[in-house]
């Protein structure tokens, strides 16, 4: 609010009329799942006017050539205008506000990854960045928007069935040694399971147990039915919590555990920031710290985990990974530090890639990025597009939120937003009953009229227990990575 | 760049203003609108006021440093110029800044504290911050005559709130459920001995253990207690809870010594001579008074009958019975005797309203039977065999004397005489005096005319390592004020024994607290007329038929739904913008008395806003809300400001965000937060940092903590959130507190059976056991961990580390896609 009251150029690309968008200078609702064109659309134009940074391509970009050819021939602006819904006088100056900034920013949040081409949509932004040399200096990049408190830290830390702590590749052989010294136990051969594909394999009988730590599944991923079969067909499922989430439902055994406010520890936020987290108070009844649940378990499994802290933990993760190996409980007692931090008198990195980028080469990559569309087509039958998300007074499965009195009664209840057009056609009223029905499952909820979603699309949250919005979300998965494509669902709405 | 301030010379930086290059250079320079960033409030609070020469007077918040400047702070001219805009601001503030309940209270109690933890339903939080002052509140939410209910300002909705009731229950609750142990200091390896168990013992003994001393407590008895242990009935207060809660101070790690009575088995010196470091008198006041009636001498002492009813020593039960006095122990003694089977007679000399017992316990003895013989004193008593003789006269009141005194005089003609199987004497009790005789320490002892020992206020008697409490010091008094001056003597030994200086104490009076009226003809009845009207509750009580021939305690505990229907009640009085309030803390620095203050409330509170309040009676007229708000939350006019016919229109707008900025730039109570119901001050409350447990952002938080509760939370400078917080960060950190938290492990051996509850153990093995089946059975490829986005670093990658090293795969992944 303070940089846009200095004079700060804000666009926004939302379908739906946000918070935020209200004070841009520029909103473009596009199509939902029309984000690679868009991307492309604005790179044809910083391409065909020849307003990208020469000097910095071929000082630090690779592929140029093959990416600047396939923008050319495949990404013409009548197509980016015809799929995106985007007149192209408002790509075209979108393209001219960014490259000719001195300094420009990207963000973005799950409306970009939660698609088909999520990946795409991702990479696609990141050439922007490229081909402008929005990168490496203070004021620039592209980043995500994280949703939740530590899921950046839930990254960093090797939660991801492909990479290890600190993005450390499973592949290097060193890395294997290193690891394998410091646990005293080689790591697995085999890759991992993603956590979508823990579902597939479940339902088919392959995969018999999941060990679920502080994550409602059963309400907040994707295409839900297929969550709640796959987990009721496991032989045991055990969940950690600090509330009763929807998948203790299918769970054999229930953990209570601390929140933040009663243990201590680091998050790590968007910024790659590690922060000290305190200990304020202590859990209620017998409620443990997740770590010691689990180090417990282990010690019973015959592998000890002799851990008296959390600094304990810190001090062996600031081994293992390189990017931690100079951050201490001592230095975060006085700031915060962004990693990488390789050695204890390193300042921390709060701007990445100012010489180099993380590969081989040090060079960065222009990707090609492809478009596919949703899976999810809407027809007559299923004319509407829905969208899910968040709002300002809920936070992800609303556990914590509704739990807060205020809170629950700034926001009591789940609405549906329709525009008023559709509204009017469907007969249908503020704060209406009506069924929302999709190819998966259907649920009742009250409907608000408002101009925030156009016309043909409809907006829900996932912030309440009914109704369980995820049980209409599509079975599209990201290509590469299986995010659910939680943003694009063909949906009908039946009067109640 | 070069300046001169009070003659002495400062550097500063092209640039700043007056204001910073100051307050750079350490001057100190008050301010009360000043909000670096925001713009100009309309009026200017003139605080920052300073003298330039040859400019006279300017508001260094908006003056530019200048090259060779003359500055002075603080001249008389400032000061005066500051003295009236704040006499304006007290003038038109209306308030409690204390509730009036907690300043009749002995003990100091934060009373609108623990009510409002009650009615959190965060008991072990009430309980603690009551032991911050008393640890025998079972006891006390017994037998306390309240001297905090009849403050209560609910009294001129309807009917006090019920103090000592939501006492009773929180301290029964924690007998019962257990209550997390206060932290003890770190052993000083200093040793002080306690004579005496009684409710000063045991506070000092307390006290004294968690400051880290080695304590142990002498007394007379077998048992600790003291007076509620050996004369309190039981009917009032039962000695299983007295042993229950004796028995948790005791386990804190001091020592008792039964049956060592100080002048019989020790003396001072011996205590010395066996290592201790300072000691600690309390033996009460247990010796009977007499009346100088003559014959009185062949009547039983009631406190005596008292002690032997509580020893279990059997008594022969006399048929009819008169006890004379009109205090606590003669009531007690009266309730004792009817209980088994006597008829008694209550003698006293003056009115039922000048009887020191409280009101409430002598209607209870009446109902359960006492006749009250008021206006009469015996002349006479005479015993023949079984037979008490009492020659009787009903009294009247003499003219007041030179001390404005009435004397009690027989009214003559009036005799009678009246016959008693048994005549109990109970006109009081005064403390021991004669302990000079103990030894070469005791007989050094300084003592007052009436030889009771003189002390100083916080109970040091003459000779060093050596103090007094309680009823020995004070003669017969309650419970509660023995706990004042255990607790005070308990500060200062612990200075005593660890060689600190007396604290020094803040010359902070009573002036500079707002009121909103002490006596009940000041009070702005208009505005509790706003407060509806809620029925106080009133705990289960035994019938007067079913107390006969027991002493079961008459009156139950509240139930939980009681105590929080009753704590709900509490009108909130005391300000709970007490700890940010910078307003007060000008008041005092300039020396301005808050009791110009209105007495009329001039706007009603307002509560629609569902995070903040808004009390426009005490806004000074700072517009440092609407200034720091970045939605347009807030609209704010004053006409008049600062005179007495100022008005304030002050409202919440739609684009209002509830990210709560306002509340916490407010330097008074005017704008509240409705999570923060305790009232506190800035140095009682920790302050840890934190992150937000909410959005990837992670915005730093402050947190104030105490009692084990989180009072609020606030931002912090800095990055990523430079002092900003959204509604969830600010306002959404109460849920820690929900009652649906997960407590304890569930477990059911398959989808069939429901969930029980069961130990760690059991269910961490069952856990394992499982685990290892299926890794036995299937392969450890068939078994997957997902990690949380709402848990540490360190629990993460415990997780993963159990996944990969442990179970043996690489599945493992975390919520970063939804």
């Amino acid at each position: 609010m303070r940089a846009l009251r200095k004079g700060l150029k804000l666009v926004v690309v939302d379908p739906r009329k946000t918070e935020l968008a209200e004070k841009a200078v520029l909103w473009l609702p596009l199509k939902p799942g029309t984000n690679v064109p868009l991307a492309n659309g604005i790179a044809y134009v910083i391409l065909k006017e020849g307003l990208y940074r020469k000097d910095f391509i071929e000082a630090r970009t690779e592929n140029f050539e093959a990416y600047a050819n396939y923008i050319l021939s495949e990404w013409p602006l009548e197509r980016a205008e015809r799929m995106t819904g985007i007149r192209r006088e408002h790509i075209e100056h979108l393209a001219h506000l960014y490259a000719r900034a001195e300094k420009a920013l990207i963000f973005w949040g799950l409306g970009v990854t939660e698609h088909r081409s999520g990946s795409q949509g991702a990479m696609a932004m990141a050439n922007l960045a490229l081909l402008c040399g929005h990168v490496g200096r203070p004021g620039t990049g592209a980043m995500p928007l994280r949703g939740q408190n530590n899921v950046q830290g839930a990254c960093d830390m090797g939660a991801l069935p492909y990479t290890l702590p600190g993005y450390q590749k499973m592949a290097d052989p060193l890395v294997r040694k290193k690891f394998q010294d410091i646990w005293g136990v080689p790591l697995p051969e085999k890759p991992g399971l993603t956590e979508t594909m823990m579902y597939k394999e479940a339902l088919e009988g392959r995969f018999k147990a999941l060990y679920v730590v502080g994550y409602d599944v059963a309400m907040t991923h994707g295409n839900l039915n297929r969550v709640h079969e796959a987990l009721s067909r496991l032989d045991l499922l055990v969940v950690q919590d600090i509330f009763w989430p929807k998948v203790a439902d299918f769970a054999h055994v229930v953990l209570p555990s601390a929140c933040l406010f009663e243990k201590d520890g680091t998050t790590d936020n968007g910024e790659r920031r590690v922060q000290r987290i305190r200990k304020l108070i202590d859990p209620p009844g017998e409620a443990w710290p997740d770590w010691k649940i689990i180090a417990e378990v282990s010690k019973r499994l015959g592998y000890e985990m002799p851990y008296q802290s959390a600094r304990d933990i810190f001090e062996e993760m600031r081994r293992i990974m390189p990017s931690f190996s100079g951050i201490t409980y001592e230095r975060l007692e006085e700031r915060s530090l962004c990693w990488p931090v390789p050695d204890e008198d390193h300042p921390g990195t709060e701007l990445m890639f100012q010489e180099r980028f993380s590969r081989d080469s040090g060079k960065a990559f222009f990707a090609i990025p492809k478009h596919w569309g949703p899976e999810d087509k809407t027809d007559t039958d299923y004319p509407f597009v829905l969208i899910t998300g968040r709002r300002l007074q809920h936070y992800n499965c609303g556990s914590m939120t509704r739990r807060v009195e205020g809170l629950l009664e700034l926001l009591p209840e789940e609405l549906v937003e329709i525009n008023p057009k559709d509204a009017r056609k469907l007969r249908i009223r503020e704060r209406d009953p009506i069924k929302i029905v999709t190819h998966r499952g259907e649920v009742t909820a009250r409907a608000h009229i408002t101009t925030r979603v156009r016309p043909g699309i409809i907006f829900m949250d996932f912030h309440f227990e009914d109704p369980l919005t995820n049980i209409l979300t599509s079975p599209g998965i990201d290509t590469e990575v299986h995010t659910p494509e939680y943003k694009v669902a063909a949906a009908k709405i039946v009067k109640l | 760049m070069k300046l001169w301030v009070n003659e002495q010379e400062i550097t500063a930086t092209p640039g700043q203003t007056l204001l910073e290059a100051l307050r750079a250079a350490g001057f100190e320079i008050p301010t009360l609108c000043h909000l670096p960033g925001a713009e100009e409030p309309p009026v200017p609070c003139g605080m920052c006021m300073v003298e330039v020469e040859g400019r006279g007077l300017v508001r260094s918040c908006v003056t530019p440093v200048e090259e060779g400047l003359k500055v002075f702070t603080d001249t008389e001219a400032v000061k005066e110029v500051r003295r009236k805009r704040l006499q304006g601001m007290v003038a038109n503030h209306y308030g409690d800044c204390k509730a009036p309940c907690s300043i009749p209270c002995p003990g100091g109690l934060n009373i609108q504290g623990y009510i409002a933890f009650i009615n959190r339903g965060e008991y072990a939080s009430a309980l603690s911050l009551i032991k911050e002052k008393l640890p025998l509140p079972a006891t006390v939410g017994r037998i306390c005559p309240r001297f905090c209910e009849p403050r209560c300002r609910r009294a001129i909705v309807d009917t006090p709130v019920a103090i000592n009731h939501l006492k009773r229950f929180v301290a029964d609750w924690g007998l019962e459920h257990g209550e997390p142990k206060p932290e003890i200091a770190p052993p000083t390896g200093k040793k002080v001995a306690i004579v005496g168990g009684g409710p000063a013992g045991l506070t000092a003994a307390y006290y004294l253990r968690l400051k880290g001393h080695e304590v142990t407590i002498f007394d007379a008895q077998d048992e600790p207690g003291g007076m509620p242990r050996w004369a309190i009935p039981d009917f009032k207060l039962s000695k299983e809870v007295l042993r229950k809660e004796v028995q948790g101070i005791l386990n804190l790690g001091i020592s008792f010594r039964p049956r060592k009575a100080w002048g019989r088995d020790f003396s001072l010196k011996d205590l010395f001579d066996e290592g201790f470091d300072a000691v600690f008198l309390a033996i009460g006041a247990s010796k009977c008074r007499d009346h100088e009636v003559p014959g009185e001498e062949k009547t039983t002492s009631g406190l005596g009958l008292l002690f032997r009813l509580k020893k279990g020593e059997p008594l022969e039960t006399p048929r009819k019975v008169l006890v004379m006095g009109g205090g606590y122990t003669a009531i007690d003694v009266a309730r004792s005797l009817v209980r088994l089977g006597a008829e008694v007679t209550l003698l006293y000399p003056r009115s039922r309203m000048e009887m020191p017992a409280p009101q409430r316990e002598i209607a209870e003895a009446e109902k359960e039977g006492v006749k009250l013989f008021l206006m009469a004193m015996p002349l006479k008593i005479s015993q023949e065999k079984d037979l008490y003789r009492v020659l009787v006269a009903r009294t009247r009141l003499s003219e007041p004397d030179k001390t404005k005194a009435r004397k009690v005089v027989p009214v003559e003609g009036t005799e009678q005489e009246l016959t008693f199987d048994l005549v109990v004497r109970a006109w009081g009790e005064e403390p021991f005096t004669d302990f000079s005789g103990f030894g070469e320490i005791e007989a050094q002892l300084a003592t007052n005319p009436k030889g009771m020992l003189k002390v100083s206020p916080s109970g040091a008697t003459n000779i060093p390592g050596v103090w007094a409490g309680g009823d020995f010091v004070s003669g017969p008094k309650t419970v509660i004020q023995a706990v004042a001056s255990a607790r005070r003597a308990a500060e200062d030994i612990h200075r005593y024994l660890l060689g600190e200086q007396k604290a020094k104490k803040g010359a902070v009076s009573v002036k500079f607290d707002f009121n909103r009226g002490r006596r009940m003809e000041e009070m702005d009845v208009d505005f509790y007329a706003d407060f509806p009207t809620l029925p106080r509750e009133r705990p289960a009580e035994l019938p007067p038929e079913a107390r006969k021939d027991n002493f079961s305690e008459v009156l139950a505990t509240f139930t939980e739904e009681q105590a929080r229907k009753e704590a709900e009640r509490c009108l909130k009085c005391g300000c709970l913008g007490f700890h940010k309030c910078t307003f007060r803390d000008l008041l005092i620095r300039e020396n301005v008395a808050a009791t110009k203050g209105r007495k009329r409330a001039k706007y009603k509170v307002e509560t629609d806003h569902l995070f903040i309040e808004v009390d426009s009676n005490k806004c000074v007229g700072c517009y440092r809300c609407v200034r720091v708000c970045n939605y347009g939350g807030i609209e704010l006019t004053i006409f008049d400001q600062g005179s007495p016919e100022e008005e304030i229109h002050f409202t919440f707008t739609e684009d209002c965000v509830s990210c709560g900025a306002c509340v916490d730039v407010c330097p008074t109570g005017a704008l509240t937060r409705k999570d923060s119901t305790i009232p506190f001050t800035r140095s009682e409350a920790k302050e840890l940092r934190t992150v937000c447990p909410y959005c990837g952002t992670g915005c730093n938080l402050i947190a104030r903590v105490k009692n084990g509760s989180i009072l609020e939370m606030t931002a912090a400078e800095g990055p990523p959130n430079y002092g900003d917080l959204c509604v969830k960060g600010r306002f959404g950190y109460t849920f820690y507190r929900h009652p649906e938290r997960l407590k304890k492990p569930l477990l059911r051996k398959s989808r069939e059976e429901a969930f029980r509850e069961v130990p760690w153990e059991e269910a961490l093995d069952f856990v394992a056991e499982r685990l290892r089946e299926i890794k036995e059975k299937y392969g450890p490829e068939t078994i997957g961990v997902l990690c949380s986005a709402r848990t540490t670093n360190e629990d993460t990658y415990v997780a993963q580390k159990f996944a990969r090293a442990v179970i043996g795969s690489h599945n493992v992944d975390n919520p970063a896609r939804v």
